[in-house]
């Protein structure tokens, strides 16, 4: 074919985003079924990143919050921040920090910073400190006990982020273990995952 | 006439498989003809269509040794968006054969034509007219999520073969419907032949290739072992070996030979039977 | 067909419009002049016969990040002039103040956006993207999304069901509850992505990457609002930035 691989890439790697969209939507709804006291809002991104790379990543991430925000315009200026996690999810798929357990909680906490750090400047520019989820609270604790607001919007995303980024990469590194090498080898870091090295 | 398509020596390899699941296989075939590919499971009848659409090694990648030729040019000097006008694929599952992005039947139909860039008013004609055609007018304002799988299976055949492609490749398209949308399939591709395609069809329906179908390849575990017209390889004692369907009147017809009933010759259709028996008999009683 | 006057505006004319309001409240720092918006916006949602929905989700939306962006400032924003004690808090005036422009500005600019979503079919808003440039590969994405997503919603619930009746506890305490997510995500994740590649197949069957420029059964029409109102968007753009920072 004239058309080259990486064309095929993208044809395949494309298509991934629609279903990393509806896997970080349909995860948030399920863990709000199960009760769960954490997001799993953005499973699909960090997937999608570990498997395909940073770029099909960002698009993915990008589109969940424009969806979102057809229905709560609150997760607009929030779509930088799921870009930022699925650039960093796909970059650290690329450096192997998404093979072992130990690295991917690692991982998990690289991906909670960079949520942080792009997350609480929109929160203090954009609305002035709180929106209305739970670390709004906690951010009024920590404004209380005399903090400066940023390192109280700072410490309270961190503390509601980090069970939640640590746990949404390990279901990421147990779906991507459960894959066969029949998914993998059609993905741009597939070969990466797989169980027998493509000769 | 001229072959419009010729493998040779064609072999392929899956990307995390150690065998080869196509193994030296060559084979052509004419302009216009109605190739039926047989096989059990396993056989590689699909991987097969994959091949002759470029789609292996394209998307699958792997090992792809000896050469596949459409219409006198080597497939891996087409762009992948001609051989989408040239060869008209449809697939088994037609859960996944949907665009994705139409919201009603009608749009879907067009959906192949819209990327063609075939003007507006021509579209519509052409869509009317297949929708006619494969009998799923009543389905055109339906969300192509909302049908079953036999009805997706018509839209499907039905988006295919509105952009008139020279050949079409048709991977059991009939698995999800009954006897008489199984008929009605049959009729159209019959409708295609007649209007000059090529066609290539996975079939498990033995009945049916016996009636409709000009040539059959039998695959077995990859290989092509046998060739030719179908009432040739039906009637060959080889094709017993592979452990194939055969039509069903040929399994009644070879039972009868079996246990010492001559035939004059093997039928392949329904009405052959009685005409096989009464010239035996009218050459005994002469 | 419809005839609402709103409704069939060009998707960009409504976008130009939102962003218009947008804008304008970034320029204009008086809350007075932002909040008006919203009275302004619910009247062309109620022109558009989208009234009800608009206001729901409106007020699901953004009511309670308004209270709590309206109550940070008016506790926590710098400032001297004490109005009023609560507790350990001390509302200021400079609170007060910030906490009236922020809360308006956001319910402006969040109430614009939603608008727009309600006046706009996304069919057509992709449409007039496309009709600008965007890549072919960007609508399929967004198209297929929408499609993909409550294609999904409904497999999670049934494979939920299946899980209930085969005896995977879905309620009870943290752990088990937390235990239950993964067997429900994984094989819809899997699912979905080994259809990835027919998808693709069946696209390139049906021509997506033919090298021709594709024609489109969906055609947007512009009638002449659609002409008019951006002209005179930008002329009122225009005099508000002249009236804020050269008068």
């Amino acid at each position: 074919m004239k058309r080259s691989f990486k064309d095929d890439f993208n044809m395949l790697a494309m298509l991934l985003i629609p279903i990393g969209v509806a896997v970080n939507l349909v995860g948030f709804q399920v863990a709000n079924v199960l009760k769960l006291p954490i997001f799993l809002d953005t499973i699909g991104t960090i997937l999608i990143g570990v498997v395909a790379g940073p770029w099909v990543a960002l698009l993915a991430g990008l589109i969940t919050n424009l969806i979102n925000a057809i229905f709560n315009p609150i997760y607009l200026p929030y779509a930088l921040t799921s870009i930022a996690i699925g650039l960093g999810a796909g970059y650290l798929s690329k450096f192997g920090m998404f093979k072992q357990i130990g690295k991917v909680i690692i991982s998990g906490i690289i991906i909670t910073f960079i949520a942080v750090i792009v997350s609480a400047p929109i929160t203090v520019l954009v609305f002035g400190g709180a929106t209305g989820n739970t670390s709004a609270i906690i951010t009024a604790t920590f404004l209380a006990a005399g903090q400066e607001l940023w390192t109280a919007v700072f410490s309270s995303s961190f503390i509601t982020e980090v069970a939640d980024k640590v746990v949404s990469v390990l279901i990421v590194y147990f779906i991507v273990k459960s894959m066969s090498d029949r998914y993998l080898s059609k993905m741009n870091y597939g070969e990466l995952y797989m169980k027998r090295k493509q000769r | 006439m001229k072959n419009i398509i010729e493998i040779k020596n064609m072999s392929y390899r899956y990307p995390v498989s150690d065998d080869f699941c196509l193994k030296n296989i060559t084979f052509s075939i004419q302009k216009g003809a109605f190739t039926a590919i047989v096989g059990n499971n396993g056989a590689g009848k699909t991987t097969l269509c994959n091949a002759i659409r470029g789609f292996v090694p394209h998307f699958y990648k792997g090992e792809l040794a000896g050469e596949v030729i459409v219409d006198g040019k080597q497939i891996v000097d087409y762009q992948l968006g001609q051989l989408g006008e040239k060869i008209g694929y449809v697939f088994q599952n037609p859960f996944s054969q949907i665009s994705g992005v139409k919201d009603s039947v009608f749009n879907e139909v067009a959906y192949g034509l819209e990327n063609l860039g075939v003007p507006v008013d021509e579209i519509i004609q052409k869509v009317e007219d297949v929708l006619k055609l494969v009998n799923i007018e009543h389905l055109r304002g339906k969300n192509p999520f909302e049908l079953s799988g036999g009805q997706r299976q018509r839209v499907a055949l039905a988006a295919i073969i509105v952009m008139d492609p020279d050949i079409l490749v048709i991977d059991e398209p009939t698995s999800q419907l009954d006897p008489i949308g199984t008929e009605d399939i049959f009729d159209v591709i019959r409708l295609m032949k007649e209007r000059g395609k090529t066609v290539l069809l996975v079939e498990h329906k033995m009945d049916l290739i016996a009636e409709y179908a000009d040539n059959i390849l039998v695959l077995h575990e990859g290989a092509l072992v046998m060739q030719g017209p179908v009432r040739e390889v039906f009637s060959d004692p080889k094709y017993a070996t592979f452990n194939i369907q055969y039509p069903h009147v040929t399994e009644v017809a070879l039972n009868l030979i079996d246990i010492g009933v001559p035939l004059k010759f093997i039928p392949i259709r329904n009405e052959e039977l009685p005409k096989a028996l009464k010239m035996e008999w009218e050459e005994n009683n002469d | 067909m419809k005839l609402n006057p709103i409704l069939n505006l060009h998707p960009l004319t409504k976008l130009y419009f939102s962003l218009f309001v947008t804008i304008s409240v970034i320029i204009i720092p008086s809350y007075i002049f932002a909040f008006t918006w919203f009275p302004i916006l619910l009247v062309i949602a109620i022109i558009a016969g989208v009234g009800k929905q608009y206001l729901d989700i409106v007020v699901k939306a953004l009511v309670l990040l308004l209270g709590i962006v309206f109550i940070m400032q008016l506790f926590f924003y710098p400032g001297d002039q004490v109005i009023g004690e609560w507790w350990i808090f001390e509302a200021t005036k400079e609170g007060l103040q910030y906490g009236l422009v922020l809360t308006s500005r956001v319910l402006a600019m969040g109430s614009a956006f939603i608008l727009f979503f309600r006046i706009t079919e996304i069919r057509d808003f992709v449409k007039a993207l496309e009709d600008l440039g965007m890549p072919p590969m960007g609508a399929y994405i967004v198209l297929s999304t929408l499609q993909i997503i409550p294609e999904m919603r409904r497999q999670a619930h049934t494979i939920m069901e299946a899980q209930k009746t085969r005896g995977v506890e879905t309620e009870g305490s943290l752990l088990i509850r937390a235990k239950a997510f993964i067997p429900i995500l994984t094989p819809l994740i899997l699912s979905s992505i080994a259809s990835t590649e027919e998808r693709a197949i069946t696209l390139e069957s049906r021509a997506f990457s033919a090298p021709t420029k594709k024609t489109s059964l969906h055609k947007l029409k512009r009638s002449n609002s659609d002409r008019t109102i951006p002209i005179v968007l930008l002329i009122l753009m225009i005099s508000l930035i002249i009236w804020r920072f050269f008068l």
